[in-house]
């Protein structure tokens, strides 16, 4: 039988060495610190956090680019095992890769053409008409067209949009079942974005395709992915259905984030925005217990400064949250703020 | 006449030469900003957005084929002033600019309390360096980077800390007017809430206007009290920022507007078909005609700019 889940990950750790005069080991950058969740098949699920918070870490982790120190991976019923070459192959053809910035991702010495025949060169589909074929399909997927005009074209003689379609039809070509998307329209015009974004979902609803997208921009998601998670420090603090988690946020770092968030009101001029104190922790030394405490104007002194906290249940099904506040049932958030 | 506003400028034009032929990236552009008030400029990449900063600051590239209008401040033409003078008197002294990528435009082997310090001492506005290192510390303060912080190389700092370094250092010199180009698009949300905080501060304390020149429309409403829509080179609508966040006038706008994501809503997004035009070869009549929604005859003329309410200026054929 068929698994429900296209990919497992459990207590998956990507930790760096940190070396001195080139072996001394000194310390670990945790950028990925004991995460586990699920991505259902045709699935497409939202990963929110700041810079340096370890979430392209964990992209890069689930495609194989880094060894996890610690954990698995497991995809379609598959555990991962990164020594095994040949599984390494086969699992990399079904897992396609969207970069953040289309410009530096593209070659710039290559035409469309040889960029979109790589993938499938490499995975031994001999056959050039096939490749051909299946470039023009992919193509028009993306409204790359007329096909036969851009083939020949070179990555600077496109515009931002088309440069991104490209970088995704490049990831499209070998038929993938699994697609992660790093800030694929942070680069992008707020006018080319939306169409970008609706032409992923679309391609998403066709093939049937598990998507994992990767942002900091919380205003997209809504519009993109019906489960997110939200990571802060090398963990996921918070996990929960879009809609439930945009209006009824938990974790006070998601909801420092929500406040954070303009939305163009000409009423903004008269107030401040409440932000949190401080900078993200460095994850070479991460503070004790809950990454966020020293940013938290909610801290319980005593336990948010010694224990990580689990994830505790709140709210609708599905929506977890690691944070102190919620160790009872019905607690939550104090009200006199 | 019509009494000038504090900052007014009158139909700018920068052209650059280049070996396809003439970007007319400021094409005839006009407004006026009252003292103390602060615009927004938006538009999408390549709008010229950020040539009409330079244009206004005079920064001109080598291969600057055009550069006419005039510029007032304060009603005196900007224009007539030599190179020489508009360096000593005005650049950095009254009109500052925080350019795109500010924080990557830090120099690495500088300490940052001597870049800060260094518009000071160049426009020999302190008379000992004492007197700079005091000026620092009060621009410091102002945009909240701790004091310890003024010993300190560029990439020690974050990116958050290097672009309020790079605010300090527009501010330093207390000037009118400070151009911010860019000023947030590569922070983090939290990061990019704390130094709209900081600037919306500023313009309240010390009474200095902001140019804000930015993509992002949602950011942009933090500290602006009226809004310009470049389009190829050209502003497109101009009016007070309630008229333009509450309901804009030209397609452009709304189109604009309407691609930009929402939290509290399920609305459909909106996204603009097509390109800009490229600057170097610009279609006949309006310019955004090809993408319009509401295109008619009269588009294949080139609208001018129509004052369809007080102070709403709109360039379409829709409000003549």
């Amino acid at each position: 039988m068929a698994a429900k889940n296209l990919l497992e990950i459990e207590n998956l750790h990507t930790w760096f060495e940190l070396k001195k005069y080139g072996f001394v080991t000194v310390g670990n950058v945790r950028a990925v610190d004991n995460v586990s969740f699920t991505i259902e098949k045709g699935e497409a699920i939202s990963l929110v956090g700041e810079s340096g918070c370890g979430k392209s870490s964990l992209a890069k982790t689930i495609l194989g680019l880094y060894n996890p120190r610690e954990g698995h991976i497991n995809f379609a019923g598959t555990v991962l095992d990164s020594s095994d070459e040949e599984q390494m192959d086969w699992y990399r053809a079904k897992v396609g890769y969207v970069q953040q910035d289309p410009y530096g991702a593209l070659p710039p010495f290559m035409t469309l053409k040889k960029i979109l025949e790589e993938p499938m060169k490499i995975n031994g589909i001999k056959d050039s008409e096939e490749r051909i074929q299946r470039i023009k399909e992919t193509m028009e997927e993306l409204k790359l067209t007329p096909v036969d005009d851009f083939l020949s074209k070179f990555p600077h003689m496109l515009s931002g949009g088309q440069q991104q379609r490209t970088v995704i039809a490049r990831a499209l070509v070998l038929d993938p079942d699994l697609l992660i998307a790093d800030e694929p329209v942070s680069m992008l015009d707020a006018s080319v974005r939306i169409e970008i974004l609706e032409l992923l979902q679309k391609i998403q609803h066709e093939r049937d395709l598990s998507v994992m997208y990767i942002t900091h921009d919380l205003s997209t998601v809504r519009y993109f992915s019906k489960r997110i998670m939200v990571m802060y420090g090398g963990k996921i603090v918070e996990r929960s259905p879009v809609g439930d988690l945009l209006d009824n946020p938990a974790h006070p770092y998601s909801i420092a984030l929500l406040h954070a968030i303009s939305e163009p009101d000409a009423e903004n001029v008269d107030t401040y925005k409440e932000v949190p104190s401080g900078e993200p922790p460095s994850l070479l030394n991460p503070p004790e217990g809950c990454r966020f405490h020293p940013r938290c104007k909610y801290k319980i002194d005593g336990l948010c400064d010694e224990e990580i906290p689990p994830d505790f249940g709140c709210g609708m099904e599905g929506h977890q949250v690691a944070c102190w506040l919620y160790r009872q049932e019905g607690e939550g958030i104090p009200d006199d703020s | 006449m019509e009494e000038r506003k504090y900052l007014d400028i009158e139909d700018i034009e920068l052209f650059f030469s280049t070996s396809e032929g003439t970007v007319r990236a400021v094409d005839k552009v006009s407004f006026g900003l009252p003292r103390g008030e602060s615009m927004v400029v938006v538009g999408e990449s390549g709008c010229g957005k950020s040539s009409l900063g330079n244009a206004i600051l005079r920064l001109l590239p080598r291969n600057t084929e055009k550069y006419e209008g005039h510029v007032f401040l304060n009603s005196e033409d900007l224009m007539s002033l030599s190179d020489e003078k508009f360096r000593h008197d005005i650049r950095w002294n009254r009109l500052a600019l925080v350019p795109q990528a500010a924080m990557n435009s830090l120099n690495p082997v500088i300490k940052v309390q001597d870049q800060v310090a260094e518009p000071l001492l160049v426009h020999d506005m302190v008379d000992n360096k004492e007197q700079a290192k005091d000026r620092v510390v009060k621009s410091f303060r102002r945009v909240g980077v701790p004091t310890d912080f003024l010993q300190r190389y560029p990439f020690e700092l974050s990116g958050g800390m290097k672009q309020r370094v790079s605010i300090a250092m527009s501010l330093v010199t207390e000037p009118d007017i400070v151009i911010l180009d860019e000023p947030t698009s590569a922070l983090d949300m939290l990061t990019q809430a704390n130094i709209m905080n900081v600037l919306k501060r500023i313009k309240e304390e010390l009474g200095i206007s902001f140019i804000l020149i930015t993509h992002d429309i949602g950011t942009s409403s933090e500290i602006a009290d009226r809004a310009a829509v470049m389009y190829a080179g050209q502003i497109v609508e101009y009016t007070d920022a309630r008229n333009f966040f509450g309901d804009p006038l030209h397609p452009y706008s709304i189109k604009l507007m309407s691609s930009v994501p929402r939290l509290d809503v399920d609305k459909d997004l909106d996204y603009i078909p097509g390109q800009p035009p490229s600057l170097l070869n610009l279609p006949e009549g309006c310019y955004f005609a090809e993408r319009c929604h509401k295109r008619f005859e009269k588009c294949s003329q080139e609208p001018p700019l129509f004052e369809v309410e007080d102070d709403w200026h709109v360039k379409c054929w829709l409000y003549k």
